[in-house]
């Protein structure tokens, strides 16, 4: 049985269920979303893992642990993303499907008042979250940052992002600076949880073997309580082309060197010609048919990935690989030269087959997962009119080959980021 | 003729089918109509760690390179006409292949052409074909593969910790083999291994998702190629149960420090489902996010959230279990799992830690079998390990307090503990 339904609570609240009882399990999610900055996004940052960490009820993080083990393993769950030039900060509580319950309990209606406890009546004290916890996230909240750094192909795909988005929102970290974390200070805190309730713009979804019905009313009447609301105005600014490359290397103590190009594709959502720009990174460099691992990897063998992935909110294109420095010039040519032979047609019908089917096939997928379908709908919470995932398939069916070389010379590159290890230099 | 048989649970409410083929291949369908999507895995039993093996129909033992059944993997993927994603790029199926210390495995998943694409997994895998040229050709992407490990610094620490457990046992070299083990690989030692462990006797089908049994069973009828039964013995080295060294060290590009914390058991047999269960529900009441000492790690600021973890790290001749995490002190977080497993063996397991571990982990197993990927690869984990999905379930519901008391006798002992520790470099 599958059931999908969509309603607003409130001005800049949207409550969508998506109920299906082949899932064993069920999730309710909270996403708040905002503006990203670099003023607000530490404290921002904080807030959901925070806000996990302990309730009303269980205001002690172990007692709350437990109380979730006995609730079969089910698990409170803290997130930051960005979406474009937006921080999304999310709270869900997910566990199994009540049918499950050895002993009758009501895991999913327990559930579904801890989500709304933690999100609007956290346990303050003085009006302030407490101290201990308080410094618990914000020691942990760096060590995330650290631990990016540790993690060196995501470490050079966020300094690329970073270096070509220098001047808009997206180019800050989805945590914030560590400086800025280290400098949050409680009072500030009580203020961006209350301006978050009032102003961000607020995705709740009910997913999988869970009645969305007492969920629903639930937050109705905490939103209620609430009063009015006004919220932020989430715009993502979109480069169109790039005027200049900029070349930015690094060092660093590391064996093997990264390379990632950022590139400008002239296309975002809602544009209509976002998926032939989809289809177009998909032949490029989205599967392993696509030009850039059928060259780079197997027949130069340069490297062990070199990948292309399109970003539609922001409108830009990664490609990222990790090459030996001194074939680090080479690989780039050739991933340039690829580039040059979509812009020109240089591609068969098998190889846009094989793009839209590999495409199709992840779009079909997705709804065989909670976390899958969540993304999903959460990307389509800025759409005019939210898709289904079988509906984006057709789309990327309809696709000519002429969208797709025209979508490929809409492509500028901004930006090369080499990290390369001490004593070498990117040739 | 094939022999099959349902396998049910009633805790669970789903089943699947074992079929013994007349080839000798072991198949699992776990049918999950409502899917979109299909997931296959077809494997062998032959990992990282199956360097030294004599066959039945051969005098001698014989040792061959390391890191060659992860240089199969990715050679298998080319044929005389072509590579297996050229293939699969015409039924859209997503496809991969992953080679641990004791398998290899080759996947796909898709929503449409299920059978065509099973067909392109059943085929390529069963026709090998290597020379000089594609072999070379090889070289410099695992090359780079193995340099990509060389930066992990989760990768490192765990390859440390295994040297520092492990005296002789090849589950402390890395999967892939290194740049120099690789460059002793021939078209001639390929097809040896692939001759050995690719005997349809030695592999297993796990299909889960949108799939029809008599449809799957039709192909696999068509498709496979009889093995003659060559039994294939696996020789390690007597390992003792001593560490090589306490303490291991490296320095990497990393900002908060590194650890995995070690402890070393006997590993003469595989771990029983029962055994498995146990071990789960302990590691589980000891060191969960719920638990007491998870709880003084984090107070003291000496573990986060996000990175702490634990296993039970288990395979043919090993076994240990394994803490990890980032930390600004190693050492004493060492210290502190070091007490708590004296301090439970002194004082006993808390029955009301036990229960909610029971509870938690039986919600685990539960909402695993919604993934498909997860079924497929666990059913052909198990069934190398010889293990069953559902008693797995079952034994943890029926593990009692004594039993899993008497596991910790045997498990967690710091005698037989070592730290591995990657630091940041000045």
């Amino acid at each position: 049985m599958i059931g999908i339904e969509q309603r607003a609570i409130c001005d800049g609240v949207n409550f969508r269920s998506i109920r299906d009882t082949k899932f064993k399990t069920m999730r309710i999610s909270a996403h708040l979303i905002v503006p990203m900055s670099r003023q607000t996004a530490a404290e921002n940052a904080l807030l959901p893992f925070l806000l996990s960490r302990a309730s009303r009820e269980y205001p002690d993080f172990t007692k709350l642990g437990q109380r979730l083990a006995e609730l079969y393993g089910a698990s409170l769950n803290a997130d930051v993303q960005k979406l474009g030039d937006l921080q999304v900060l999310s709270l869900s509580a997910s566990g199994i499907a009540d049918r499950y319950a050895l002993e009758g309990e009501a895991i999913s209606g327990e559930l579904a008042k801890l989500l709304c406890s933690i999100l609007f009546d956290p346990p303050l004290v003085d009006g302030l979250f407490p101290e201990d916890g308080f410094e618990q996230e914000k020691r942990q909240t760096m060590e995330l940052i650290d631990s990016e750094y540790s993690d060196k192909r995501t470490y050079a795909r966020q300094r690329c992002e970073a270096i070509m988005c220098a001047d808009e929102p997206y180019g800050v970290n989805r945590y914030g600076g560590k400086e800025d974390i280290a400098r949050v200070e409680r009072p500030a805190l009580t203020a961006a949880w209350k301006r978050l309730l009032d102003t961000a713009k607020i995705e709740l979804m009910v997913l999988g073997d869970c009645d969305p019905a007492p969920v629903y009313e639930g937050f109705r009447a905490a939103f209620e309580t609430l009063g009015s609301r006004k919220t932020a105005d989430c715009t993502t600014k979109v480069v169109r082309s790039a005027e200049k490359i900029n070349t930015v290397t690094e060092k660093m103590d590391v064996a093997q060197g990264k390379l990632v190009m950022g590139f400008r594709t002239g296309t975002a959502t809602p544009d209509e010609e976002v998926p032939a720009t989809r289809l177009m990174a998909a032949l490029f460099g989205g599967t392993p048919n696509s030009k850039l691992f059928l060259n780079v990897r197997e027949k130069l063998s340069l490297c062990y990935y070199c990948s292309a992935s399109y970003n539609s909110m922001k409108g830009i294109m990664l490609v990222q690989s990790g090459v030996e420095v001194k074939n680090m010039e080479r690989a780039k040519e050739e991933i340039l030269r690829q580039l040059d032979e979509v812009k020109q047609g240089n591609f068969d019908e098998s190889e846009v087959e094989a793009a839209k089917m590999s495409l199709c096939n992840s779009y079909r997928t997705l709804s065989d997962s909670l976390g899958g379908l969540e993304n999903w709908y959460l990307s389509q919470t800025f759409a005019s009119h939210s898709q289904q995932p079988e509906e984006a398939a057709a789309q990327i069916n309809a696709v000519t080959r002429q969208e797709i070389i025209d979508a490929a010379n809409r492509v500028t590159l901004d930006t090369v980021y080499c990290l390369v290890g001490n004593g070498e230099d990117a040739q | 003729m094939n022999v099959i048989r349902e396998v049910k649970s009633d805790r669970v409410g789903d089943r699947y089918y074992e079929v013994k083929h007349p080839s000798g291949l072991r198949i699992f369908v776990y049918p999950k109509e409502q899917n979109n999507s299909t997931y296959a895995v077809f494997g062998t039993r032959y990992g990282s760690v199956d360097t030294t093996f004599k066959r039945s129909d051969e005098a001698e033992a014989c040792t061959v390179p390391a890191g060659i059944a992860h240089y199969l993997e990715h050679k298998l993927f080319e044929s005389e006409d072509g590579d297996a994603f050229a293939r699969y790029a015409k039924t859209g199926a997503n496809a991969n292949a992953y080679t641990s210390f004791d398998v290899t495995c080759y996947l796909f998943s898709c929503t449409e052409n299920v059978y065509e694409s099973l067909e392109i997994l059943l085929d390529f895998v069963q026709s090998p074909y290597f020379t000089e040229q594609t072999v070379q050709k090889e070289q410099g992407i695992i090359g780079q593969e193995i340099r990509m490990y060389d930066d992990d610094p989760q990768w490192r620490v765990m390859f440390n910790l295994l040297e520092a457990l492990y005296h002789k046992h090849p589950v402390k070299v890395d999967i892939a083999g290194t740049v120099e083990s690789i460059a002793q690989i021939t078209p001639e030692l390929l097809y040896r291994c692939y001759h050995t462990f690719y005997n349809l006797n030695n592999m297993v089908l796990c299909v889960a998702g949108n799939v029809e049994l008599n449809k799957v069973l039709d192909l696999c009828d068509r498709m496979l190629k009889p093995s003659a039964p060559v039994e294939i013995e696996r020789i390690f080295e007597e390992e003792p149960r001593e560490v090589v060294k306490p303490r291991v060290e490296q320095k990497l590009s990393v900002v908060t420090p590194l650890f995995e914390l070690g402890f070393k058991e006997n590993a003469v047999s595989r771990r029983t489902t029962k055994e498995l269960a146990e071990t789960e529900i302990l590691l589980e009441l000891m060191a969960s996010d719920a638990s007491p000492l998870f709880r003084r790690l984090l107070d003291a600021g000496l573990v986060n959230e996000s990175s702490f973890g634990y296993e039970y790290f288990e395979g043919p001749g090993y076994a240990s279990i394994i803490f990890s995490g980032e930390s600004k002190d190693p050492d004493r977080v060492a210290e502190e799992i070091r007490a708590e497993a004296d301090r439970l063996r002194r004082e006993g397991i808390d029955q009301e830690a036990f229960q909610r571990a029971k509870k938690a982990l039986y919600g685990r197993n539960i909402a695993a079998l919604n993934s498909v990927d997860n079924i497929a690869n666990s059913m052909a984990s198990f069934a190398f390990a010889g293990r069953e999905l559902y008693t797995y379930i079952d034994d943890l519901a029926n593990a009692t307090l004594e039993s899993v008391q008497k596991r910790l006798e045997e498990q967690l002992d710091p005698a037989y503990s070592a730290l591995s520790v990657v630091y940041p470099v000045e």
